[in-house]
C-alpha cells in the first residue's frame, strides 16, 4: 500500500493514463488496488492441503453448477418473479436457527429447497447424539419454524460423517 | 328445440323403462316428437333385441369433484412399500427403528419436541404474530389460553368456559352470584356441561398419549373382573364423583332447571361412576315431567349395568324398562344406544347372548347401520373364553360374510378394537381362510384406519403371522414374512420361533442363517429361547456343508460371549454348547470345536454322549491319539458313564505309544476306582482288567 502511494505521488500514472496514450485502447497502467483486496467471499483458503475442508468449502463460487450446487433453491431470482430479498432474509434466519438448534452436530451447510409455500431443509447431521434426541430436535425445529414461517417446514436429516476432500 | 323435445321424450321413455333401438333414436333425433311411441305397441321381439346392443341414453347428473380428488386418484395408484419404514420416521438407516420399543420411543421423542415447541409458541405469542401466509392458515398461529376479559360479567364467564378453565369459571360464577346478577340459564347449563365433563377437576395439561394408553390397559383389565369394587380402580383411572361437589352445588342453586341441566348432570354422574345418584336424578327428572334426550338414555343404560348388588336378569329388565320409557317419550335410539346395550351385555356372560342377537336384529329393523364396535362387542360376548373346546359358536363366520367388502367410517370410539378381537378369534379357531377374510376387510377402502394404536396393531399382526406359520405353506409364509416384517410390525421372538418351526415342518432349514441375521437386526440377539431353538434345529440332523450353519453357530457363540462379559450370571446352557460343538465338528472346524471343550469345563456343563462320540470320530479321522486321550480325560473329569466305552474304543481304534498307554492306564485306574465305588462289585473285574 505504501509503495503504491509513493508510485502514485511521483508518477501520476493512474491519472495521466489518458495523456500518455498513443494508440486507442492501449494504456500502460499499473494495478493500483490495495494488496490483498481481491475477492474473498465463499472461498476457502486452502494452503498446501494440511487443512481439512469439506467439498462445499473447497470450491469457489464460480464452480456453482459445475462442481457444486446452490445452497438455497427458490424461484425468486427468475425473470418476472419477485421477493428474492424476503427469501434471503428468511434463509439467514433459518440457517442461524439450525446452527443453534443442532449444536456441534452439523458437518456441512444446510440446503434449503422451496416449493410453493413449503420449505424443505436438508441437513447433514453427525451420528453423535442419540437417536431420540435427534428426533426431539427435528420435531421441535419443524414446529417452531412452521409457526414462524407460516408454512409447512420439513426437516430432513441425513446422518453421516464429515466428508473431507 | 328438437334436442329439447327429444330430451324430454327420452326422460319419459326412461320413466317407462323401455329401451330404444338405433333406428328409433335416429327418428326421434330428427323430427320434433309429437309422436309418442307407447311401448306397449312394441312387439316383444323389440324387447328381445333390446337385450343385446341397444343404447339406453341416460343423461348423468353433473359430478362435483372434491378439492383433493386428483391427489386421491394418484394416491390410489400407489401401494404400500414393503421395504420402507413408516413415513413418520426419517429415512436413514441410523434413524430407522429396529424394534417396536425403539419405534415407540422415537415417535414419542418427536412428539415431545413438537409439544415443547408448542409450549414456547403459546407462551410467547407476540413473536409469532406476523402473518405472511395468503390465505391465512389458522393452525400456524399461536393459541390463546388466558382469558382476556377481566371484569366480572357473564361474557367473562362464557369465555372462561370456552377456554375450559374449570376453577376460574366456578369462581367467576360465585362472584356473579354474590354481586347479585342472575346468570342466564344457557350459561349455567354450559357451566354445568364443563363441570360434568371434567368431573370438577381441571383438564390435565399433560395429556399425552402415554397416559391414555395406560388408562386403556387399566380399563381392559378392570372390565375383566368387574365383580371387584370399582372404587379402587376409579381412583387410578380417572375421576370419581364426590358428593356435594361444585356441580351439585351449582345445580342446587339454580332457580330454574330445564331438561338440559338434568341431562348433563346425569351424564356427568355416569361418566364419573356414580350410577345410583344418576338413576335418582332421573326419577326426579320424570317427576318434573321433563324429557331426557337420547344421550342421557345411553348414559342411563350404562348406569343400570354399573349398579352393583343386582342380579343380571334384573339389570336386563331394567334396561328393557328404560327402552320402553324411551319409546314412551318419543326419543329415537341411535347407534350409541345399541352399542351401549351390547357393551353392558358383555358383562352378563352367557346370559347375554340371546339378548345381544335380539338387539342386533332390532338395530337392523330400525335401519341403523351397525358399526365395527357393534361387531366387536358381539365377538367379545360370544368368544369370551379362549379355549374352543366348549363348543364355540359359528357367529364369526356370519359376521365376516356380512362385512365383506364394506367400507366403514368412524362412528364409535371402540371401532378400532374390532380387528384385534376378530384376529384373536381366528387364531383360537385356527382358521386361515377366515383370517384372510379379516385381512381383506382391513385392506378395503380406508379400513386401515381402524387397526388402532401400536400395541393393537402389533397384537393383530402377531396373531395373524402366527396363524400363517402354523397353517400355511412355507412359500406363502415367507412371502408374507418379507411383506410384513419389518415395515408393518417388528417381530416378537415368539414370532421368529414360530417361523423356525414352520421351516422345520417344511424341511427348509437352510434358511435358518438368514432368519438369524434378521433377528439380530430386530434386537433379539440376546434372547435365549430363540438362540436355543436355532441351535437345536441346526444341530439335529446332518446337513450338507454348503449350508452355512457353522458360521451362524460361531455368530451365536460370540453373542453368548459378549453377553457373558457384561453379566455375571452364566447364560450358557449345556444343550447350546453341545449344538455349537457338533456344528463346528461337522463343518470341519476342528480348532474351534476343541476350544468348545474348554468352555465346557469352564462353565461346568456336561457334554452329551453323542458329542463325545463325534469328537472321537473326528480324532480318528485326523489320526491323533493325543486328542482322543484328551476326550477320555474330559469324560473322566466329569465322571461320565460313557468314559468306559470311550476308553475301550480308544484302545481298539488307536495305536498308542507307551507313555500314552501309561497315562491312559492311570486315568482309567482313577476312573475305575470311582466307578467301582459307585457301581456294583461285579464290575470290579472289568475295571481292573484295563
Amino acid at each position: 500500500m505504501e509503495v503504491c502511494r509513493q508510485l502514485r505521488g511521483t508518477c501520476n500514472i493512474g491519472q495521466a493514463s489518458y495523456k500518455n496514450r498513443k494508440l486507442p485502447g492501449v494504456s500502460r497502467a499499473l494495478n493500483t488496488s490495495e494488496v490483498g483486496a481481491e475477492n474473498r467471499a465463499a472461498r476457502g483458503r486452502l494452503g498446501k492441503g494440511e487443512k481439512l475442508v469439506t467439498c462445499e468449502e473447497a470450491h469457489a463460487p464460480r464452480h456453482v453448477t459445475h462442481r457444486k450446487d446452490w445452497l438455497s433453491l427458490h424461484t425468486g431470482n427468475l425473470d418476472g418473479e419477485g421477493q428474492a430479498i424476503e427469501r434471503t432474509v428468511e434463509d439467514v434466519f433459518l440457517r442461524q436457527f439450525l446452527l443453534g438448534s443442532f449444536p456441534g452436530c452439523l458437518p456441512d451447510q444446510r440446503v434449503l429447497k422451496r416449493q410453493a409455500h413449503q420449505v424443505e431443509i436438508c441437513a447433514l447431521v453427525l451420528r453423535q447424539p442419540p437417536v431420540h434426541r435427534l428426533y426431539f430436535l427435528v420435531g421441535r425445529g419443524e414446529t417452531l419454524l412452521s409457526h414462524f414461517y407460516k408454512g409447512p417446514v420439513h426437516l430432513q436429516t441425513v446422518p453421516s460423517k464429515i466428508v473431507y476432500i | 328445440m328438437a334436442a329439447v323435445h327429444s330430451a324430454r321424450w327420452l326422460r319419459v321413455r326412461r320413466g317407462l323403462c323401455l329401451p330404444l333401438t338405433g333406428r328409433r333414436a335416429a327418428i326421434c333425433g330428427r323430427a320434433p316428437s309429437s309422436r309418442f311411441y307407447s311401448g306397449s305397441a312394441a312387439v316383444p321381439e323389440v324387447e328381445g333385441a333390446g337385450a343385446t346392443g341397444t343404447e339406453e341414453v341416460v343423461i348423468p347428473k353433473k359430478k362435483t369433484w372434491d378439492k383433493v380428488a386428483v391427489l386421491q386418484a394418484l394416491a390410489s395408484t400407489v401401494h404400500r412399500d414393503a421395504t420402507a419404514a413408516p413415513y413418520a420416521f426419517q429415512d436413514d438407516p441410523y434413524l430407522i427403528p429396529t424394534s417396536s420399543m425403539e419405534s415407540h420411543s422415537f415417535l414419542l421423542a418427536k412428539k415431545s419436541g413438537e409439544n415443547a415447541a408448542k409450549f414456547i409458541i403459546n407462551s410467547y405469542p407476540k413473536y409469532f404474530q406476523k402473518d405472511i401466509a395468503e390465505p391465512h392458515i389458522p393452525c400456524f398461529m399461536p393459541e390463546y389460553f388466558e382469558p382476556q376479559i377481566e371484569d366480572i360479567s357473564e361474557a367473562a364467564l362464557q369465555e372462561r368456559i370456552k377456554l375450559r378453565k374449570v376453577k376460574a369459571s366456578v369462581d367467576m360464577f360465585d362472584q356473579l352470584l354474590q354481586a347479585g346478577t342472575t346468570v342466564s340459564l344457557e350459561t349455567t347449563n354450559s357451566l354445568l356441561d364443563l363441570l360434568c365433563y371434567y368431573g370438577n377437576q381441571e383438564p390435565s395439561t399433560n395429556y399425552n398419549f402415554q397416559q391414555r394408553e395406560q388408562a386403556e390397559e387399566l380399563e381392559e383389565a378392570t372390565e375383566g373382573n368387574n365383580e371387584k369394587p370399582q372404587k379402587a380402580a376409579g381412583h387410578e383411572l380417572g375421576v370419581t364423583w364426590r358428593a356435594k361437589n361444585n356441580a351439585e352445588r351449582i345445580f342446587a342453586l339454580m332457580p330454574e332447571k330445564n331438561a338440559h341441566s338434568y341431562c348433563t348432570m346425569i351424564r356427568g354422574m355416569v361418566k364419573h361412576r356414580a350410577p345410583t345418584q344418576a338413576l335418582n336424578l332421573y326419577t326426579e327428572l320424570l317427576n318434573n315431567r321433563l324429557r331426557a334426550d337420547v344421550h342421557t338414555f345411553n348414559s342411563l343404560i350404562e348406569a343400570t349395568a354399573f349398579v352393583v348388588n343386582e342380579k343380571l336378569e334384573e339389570k336386563w329388565n331394567n334396561i328393557l324398562d328404560l327402552l320402553k320409557q324411551m319409546v314412551a317419550q318419543n326419543v329415537k335410539p341411535n347407534l350409541q344406544t345399541f352399542n351401549t346395550i351390547l357393551k353392558c351385555l358383555r358383562r352378563f356372560h352367557a346370559i347375554g347372548k340371546l339378548p345381544a342377537l335380539q338387539t342386533l336384529r332390532e338395530m337392523k329393523a330400525i335401519g341403523i347401520e351397525p358399526s365395527l364396535a357393534t361387531y366387536h362387542y358381539i365377538i367379545q360376548l360370544f368368544y369370551q373364553h379362549e379355549n374352543p373346546s366348549k363348543g364355540s359358536s359359528l357367529i364369526i363366520y356370519d359376521i365376516m360374510n356380512e362385512l365383506m367388502g364394506k367400507k366403514f367410517s368412524p362412528k364409535d370410539p371402540d371401532d378400532d378394537m374390532f380387528f384385534q378381537s376378530a384376529m384373536r378369534v381366528c387364531s383360537s379357531l385356527r382358521d386361515l381362510e377366515l383370517a384372510y377374510q379379516v385381512h381383506d376387510l382391513l385392506n378395503t377402502g380406508d379400513n386401515r384406519k381402524f387397526i388402532g394404536p401400536d400395541h393393537r396393531r402389533n397384537f393383530y399382526y402377531f396373531k395373524f403371522f402366527g396363524l400363517l406359520c402354523l397353517m400355511e405353506q412355507i412359500d406363502v409364509t415367507l412371502k408374507w414374512y418379507k411383506d410384513l416384517i419389518p415395515s408393518v410390525f417388528f417381530p416378537h421372538s415368539q414370532t421368529l420361533i414360530d417361523l423356525l418351526q414352520a421351516l422345520d415342518v417344511a424341511n427348509r432349514l437352510e434358511l435358518i442363517p438368514q432368519i438369524w441375521k434378521d433377528s439380530k437386526e430386530y434386537g433379539h440377539s440376546f434372547r435365549r429361547d430363540l438362540k436355543e431353538e436355532i441351535l437345536m434345529l441346526m444341530a439335529r440332523d446332518r446337513h450338507p456343508p454348503e449350508v452355512a450353519f457353522a458360521d451362524c453357530a460361531a455368530d451365536i457363540k460370540s453373542t453368548y460371549e459378549s453377553q457373558d462379559a457384561r453379566q455375571t450370571a452364566p447364560s450358557w446352557l449345556a444343550s447350546s454348547l453341545n449344538c455349537i460343538a457338533v456344528l463346528f465338528l461337522r463343518a470341519g472346524r476342528t480348532q474351534e470345536a476343541w476350544k468348545m471343550l474348554g468352555l465346557f469345563r469352564k462353565h461346568n456343563k456336561i457334554p452329551g454322549n453323542e458329542l463325545l462320540n463325534e469328537f472321537m470320530d473326528s480324532a480318528e479321522a485326523s489320526g491323533s491319539p493325543a486328542q482322543a486321550i484328551e476326550i477320555v480325560k474330559l469324560a473322566g473329569a466329569f465322571s461320565l458313564p460313557i468314559c468306559e466305552s470311550l476308553t475301550q474304543r480308544l484302545m481298539a481304534d488307536f495305536t498308542l505309544s507307551q507313555e500314552q498307554k501309561e497315562a491312559l492306564g492311570d486315568l482309567t485306574a482313577l476312573t475305575s476306582d470311582s466307578d467301582s465305588d459307585s457301581s456294583s462289585d461285579s464290575d470290579n473285574d472289568v475295571g481292573k482288567g484295563k
